[in-house]
């Protein structure tokens, strides 16, 4: 099954967030936050199990592809992401079948179809350069996917699926976002929690909630963030935010941050945010109306029909070089009667900047 | 080893935000425009300035200039003056020369105050701001109000044009609702504000040769009076020629093309040639777009891009620019780097409701 993008009004979320779907999909996080309470990066469960190792190395063919597609400093662009990107995603989205196919040789080519859409979907977006929680959201689709096709087991791969697939996964869009300057898709700026990521933040929470001596408040200081960034998620995560926010301290450039670290426990952290991720994530139809619906993340039923959307027009993968606005099948519009065409009825999505 | 942080910090104070955040801010979406009550009672001539209500404008100006926020109170005060003004400016506001042209800010307060200083002291140097002065970064209110407050002062010194960012629909997304609600524990004075930003000019013309706007043009603008046809008071709509206006970008490509932003269109060098000489303009400036040395040609100079917002969300590493023009329409182009930011912020903490 092909899936596909269906939520497009306020009545569409109400919906969505009602319904069976939706809850699957928090128990599933819920179940995942929950197998790393108290672990740190390193304690994964050994031995890691054969479905882990292959999706591994699945996350590992998408570092080295990204290996054979280097920056060249000259290139002429208009935007400002690295137009190499879109050589980088096109490869990769071409091959994504293929790769899940050879990694889980047990799923059949539909499943393996299905999947490959919420695993391309994973690493930003093409024509914008960007990358944001949406896309972060794909991977754990992914992941889902894999544990509803049977190839992960409930509950016994959860922690490594956090702890070794979540790790991986998280280190390979550092790079891609260092390397390619993808912008942050739909950012709040300042009032976001973070430019790019959010499951990190939570995974690391539930790592954190049970933390004899490590407090929230631990975060202003430069020697616990340098000490445990590579033991814990969220320090992980504010070391790096440290490292690429120039000009201004932590107070100035992440408020958000600095008004939880105020919070008085992890465990209370870790509940907010899984509170949080449904509010800002699962419930706000800017990132929402890019969500892919199919087999195992079934349509609630009453949701605007499929094409219903006034889609700005799928992309074609023309040279990524060429230029790096609207290139999508030279289209053009001659006339103010067509633009008129070009904008089919119905409700629109909300625009990127 | 000393695990608790070494910076003083006040316990978060259990403070909560507004706790229907969305439906409030659905609801009052859905109020429409001018429910915050800011142009209930407009004039029918332009504001005019009185030692009153100068000495009420110069007090709030050296206020915001210390990057304070103004009161509730005060807030609708200033929005309902700059109604009075704004809304008898046209969708083509006419600027003389010499004015310094400015891109985006987009809440970067401190570096509002480097540009003013980088170009000289408003009012005696004249300016034109492009929009997008809230979201994203810290100092969104502090931002508009001070602008807002210049604008209402010496409203022929400088001119403030709406950005895409302008709009209710995108403040909801990109950050300036969240400052308002964190600032002011309400959204009215986003409300306030948003319900202003519908009468802002969209676009100005500088000496009948500089065509200046946010985005870019639109393939249903061929005539600078079609755009002075158009009803601007209103949301930005979703398309047509005033979304086109805001959102467009110039592109490598000839033609029109579909923009990747999902808003507006990208248009190609044909296109821009073919609207200044219809228009007898010698170049388009625009903002909206990051660009690494703080301004950027295309089309072979029938375009400027112009942005103004330095190291652009503390990470960008862009430098900001600004466009003098003198009396001869000579130009110049002013870069300046972002301003480091002294000590830390006075806000104090408050818990985000989800994590009480």
């Amino acid at each position: 099954m092909k899936p596909q993008k269906r939520l497009l009004t306020q009545d569409d979320m109400d919906i969505w967030s009602h319904s069976e779907t939706f809850n699957n999909l928090i128990s599933f996080l819920s179940g995942l936050a929950e197998s790393v309470k108290g672990l740190e990066n390193n304690e994964y469960q050994k031995p890691t199990g054969s479905s882990i190792e292959s999706c591994c190395q699945l996350l590992e063919e998408v570092a080295s592809l990204a290996e054979q597609y280097p920056v060249k400093q000259d290139a002429e662009t208009s935007r400002f992401g690295k137009v190499e990107f879109r050589y980088f995603y096109d490869d990769l989205k071409s091959k994504s079948q293929g790769l899940i196919q050879r990694a889980f040789d047990a799923l059949d080519g539909t499943q393996c179809e299905e999947l490959s859409v919420y695993f391309a979907e994973s690493w930003g977006d093409r024509s914008r350069i960007d990358y944001g929680s949406g896309h972060e959201l794909n991977f754990l689709c992914f992941l889902y996917g894999l544990k509803e096709f049977g190839v992960f087991k409930e509950p016994a791969d959860y922690r490594n699926m956090v702890l070794k697939l979540f790790i991986k996964y998280l280190g390979v869009m550092r790079t891609l976002e260092t390397k390619y300057w993808l912008e942050p898709a739909g950012s709040h700026g300042v009032w976001g929690l973070d430019d790019y990521h959010f499951l990190p933040f939570l995974f690391g929470a539930f790592q954190l909630s049970t933390h004899k001596h490590l407090k929230p408040k631990s975060i202003h200081n430069s020697e616990v963030v340098e000490m445990f960034g590579k033991r814990y998620l969220y320090f992980g995560c504010i070391d790096f935010i440290n490292k690429v926010k120039t000009t201004a301290s932590l107070r100035w450039h992440s408020p958000m941050l600095d008004d939880i670290s105020g919070v008085k426990t992890w465990a209370k952290v870790a509940e907010g945010m899984i509170k949080m991720y449904k509010a800002e994530v699962l419930n706000k139809l800017p990132i929402m109306q890019h969500f892919f619906f199919g087999s195992f993340l079934q349509c609630p039923e009453g949701i605007s029909p499929p094409g219903t959307h006034a889609e700005s027009h799928q992309h074609c993968s023309h040279s990524p070089l060429e230029n790096t606005w609207g290139d999508c099948c030279g289209i053009r519009v001659p006339s103010a009667v067509a633009a008129t065409e070009s904008q089919k009825a119905g409700p629109k999505r909300i625009p990127f900047d | 080893m000393e695990i608790d942080s070494d910076v003083p910090m006040q316990d978060a104070t259990e403070e909560t935000l507004d706790p229907t955040l969305d439906e409030d801010a659905l609801s009052k979406a859905q109020e429409g425009p001018g429910s915050s009550g800011i142009a209930d009672h407009k004039a029918s001539k332009p504001l005019q300035l009185d030692s009153g209500n100068i000495g009420q404008l110069d007090q709030w100006i050296e206020h915001l200039g210390k990057c304070q926020v103004l009161s509730e109170d005060d807030v609708s005060r200033l929005c309902k003056m700059a109604v009075d003004v704004l809304q008898f400016e046209e969708n083509v506001q006419p600027v003389n020369v010499p004015v310094t042209i400015c891109g985006d800010v987009h809440g970067q307060f401190h570096d509002l105050i480097e540009l003013f200083k980088i170009g000289g002291p408003c009012p005696d140097t004249n300016y034109l701001f492009m929009g997008d002065y809230v979201d994203r970064g810290y100092y969104s209110v502090e931002t508009v109000s001070y602008l807002v407050a210049m604008k209402v002062r010496y409203p022929k010194r400088i001119t403030i044009l709406r950005g895409n960012h302008e709009s209710r629909q995108i403040t909801q997304v990109y950050g300036f609702y969240d400052e308002c609600l964190r600032k002011y524990g309400s959204a009215n004075v986003w409300k306030m504000f948003t319900d202003l930003f519908d009468y802002f000019p969209i676009t100005a013309l500088v000496d009948n040769k500089v065509f200046c706007l946010h985005g870019g043009l639109s393939p249903m603008i061929e005539t600078i009076d079609q755009v002075r046809e158009l009803n601007r008071i209103q949301e930005v709509p979703h398309e047509g020629p005033m979304c086109d206006l805001l959102w467009s970008d110039p592109d490598d490509r000839g033609g029109w093309g579909i923009s990747p932003r999902g808003a507006g269109f990208t248009f190609g060098q044909d296109i821009s040639e073919q609207f200044n000489h219809t228009n007898d303009l010698s170049l388009i400036a625009r903002a909206h777009q990051l660009v690494m040395e703080g301004y950027a040609w295309s089309h072979q100079q029938s375009v400027v891009t112009i942005f103004s917002a330095p190291n652009y969300c503390y990470r960008c590493g862009n430098q900001a620019a600004i466009m003098e023009m003198d009396e001869n329409h000579n130009r110049q182009f002013l870069q300046y780097d972002p301003s480091m930011r002294p000590g830390e912020p006075t806000v104090s903490r408050k818990t985000p409701d989800y994590f009480l």
